[in-house]
C-alpha cells in the first residue's frame, strides 16, 4: 500500500534505536506489511455499497432539512424580537395611555348611593381590579428598564393612592 | 475506493462480515454529519480518525465487546480445521490464517497496525490520534508486526 511515509521510516526509526537495530526493525516492518499486502481483506459487496449511498443521500437530506427549519425558526425569532423592541420604542408615553386613570372605572353611582352594604360589596370588588391592574403594572415596571415607563408606574401608584383616600373620606 | 480500504480496516478488526458492514455504514453517515468540521489537509486520515473513534466506541459497548471476543475465541478455536482445509481453497485459507493471527494480538497492537496499514498515515498523526508519544507508537508497531510474521511464518 502506497504510503507517503514510508520513505522516513528508517530515518524515523534511527532517531529511536541504533544503526543495526534500526535496520533490523525497518526488515520486520517491511516484510509483516508485505505479508498484509498480499492478504487482502474482502470488499463490501455491491449491494452494501449501494445501501450506504442511500443512507448517506437520506443523512444529507435531513441536515439540510434540519439546517432550514433551523434558519426558519431564527428568522421567526429575530422577527418577533424586533417587533417587540419597536413597538416598545415606539409606544406612547405611559402618562398618555388609554384607560391609566382608574377614576373612569368607578361608576358615579357608588358615590350618590346611601346603601353601605351594596356599595361595600361595590368598592371591595373595585378594590380588587386595582389591585389587579397595580400587581399588573409591578409586572411591566420590572420588566421594562427605560425610566419613563418607571415614572408612569409611579404616577399611576400616586393616583392609585388618591382613589384609596378618595373612598375612604367618602365614608 | 476508500469504502473498500475502510471495510477492509474494520473486517480485519473484528474478522466480522456484518459488523464491518454496520460500523461502515456508521462511518459514511458520520462522515455526511461532521463534513463541516473538516478542515482541509489530508482527507484520509481525517477518514480514519473518525473510524478509529467508531471503532472505539463500538468496543466500549459491553455486549458488543462481548460479541467481538466471542468471535475471536471461534476463530482461535477454528484453526486447526482450516489447516486441515488448506489444499481445498489455499486463498481463503491464508486470508483466514491472517485474520486467526491479527486476533492474536493485543487489540492495541491489532488497532496500530492496521490503522497504520490502511490509513497511510504518517507516525506523527497516528501517535497525536492516540495521544502517544511517536516513540511509543513506533516500537509497539515493531514489536506487533515482528509477532505477526513470525505468527504467518510458523
Amino acid at each position: 500500500m502506497k504510503d507517503p511515509a514510508r520513505e522516513n521510516l528508517a530515518k524515523l526509526l534511527r532517531q529511536f534505536m541504533d544503526d543495526s537495530a534500526a535496520c533490523s526493525a525497518e526488515a520486520d516492518v517491511n516484510v509483516a506489511e508485505r505479508i498484509l499486502e498480499t492478504h487482502p481483506a474482502p470488499l463490501p459487496s455491491p449491494e452494501m455499497v449501494s445501501t450506504i449511498k442511500a443512507l448517506m443521500i437520506a443523512s444529507a437530506a435531513r441536515r439540510h432539512r434540519r439546517i432550514r427549519i433551523f434558519r426558519v425558526a431564527a428568522a421567526a425569532a429575530a422577527t418577533v424580537v424586533l417587533t417587540v423592541l419597536i413597538g416598545r420604542y415606539n409606544a406612547p408615553p405611559a402618562t398618555n395611555r388609554p384607560g391609566v386613570s382608574f377614576a373612569s372605572i368607578i361608576p358615579a353611582a357608588v358615590w350618590d348611593s346611601d346603601d353601605l352594604a351594596a356599595d361595600d360589596l361595590d368598592l371591595a370588588y373595585f378594590t380588587s381590579q386595582i389591585r389587579q391592574i397595580e400587581a399588573q403594572m409591578r409586572a411591566v415596571e420590572a420588566e421594562e428598564t427605560e425610566t419613563r415607563c418607571t415614572d408612569s408606574v409611579g404616577e399611576l401608584e400616586l393616583e392609585l393612592i388618591a382613589i384609596e383616600t378618595e373612598f375612604g373620606k367618602g365614608w | 475506493m476508500y469504502a473498500g480500504r475502510c471495510y477492509g480496516y474494520f473486517y480485519r478488526l473484528t474478522g466480522d462480515r456484518d459488523l464491518s458492514d454496520e460500523l461502515l455504514s456508521e462511518l459514511f453517515i458520520k462522515l455526511v454529519e461532521k463534513f463541516g468540521s473538516y478542515k482541509g489537509g489530508a482527507f484520509e486520515s481525517w477518514l480514519f480518525k473518525i473510524a478509529s473513534n467508531i471503532f472505539h466506541d463500538h468496543l466500549r459497548g459491553k455486549q458488543r465487546r462481548r460479541k467481538l471476543l466471542d468471535t475471536h475465541r471461534t476463530q482461535v478455536e477454528r484453526e486447526p480445521d482450516l489447516n486441515e482445509s488448506r489444499c481445498s481453497d489455499e486463498g481463503q485459507e491464508r486470508l483466514d490464517r491472517l485474520q486467526v493471527h491479527l486476533g492474536r494480538l493485543d487489540a492495541d497492537t491489532r488497532d496500530l497496525i492496521l490503522l497504520r496499514f490502511y490509513s497511510e498515515m504518517s507516525f506523527k498523526e497516528i501517535a497525536e490520534h492516540r495521544s502517544e508519544p511517536i516513540g511509543t507508537a513506533l516500537s509497539k508497531l515493531h514489536r506487533g508486526l515482528k509477532k505477526l510474521r513470525e505468527l504467518m511464518e510458523d
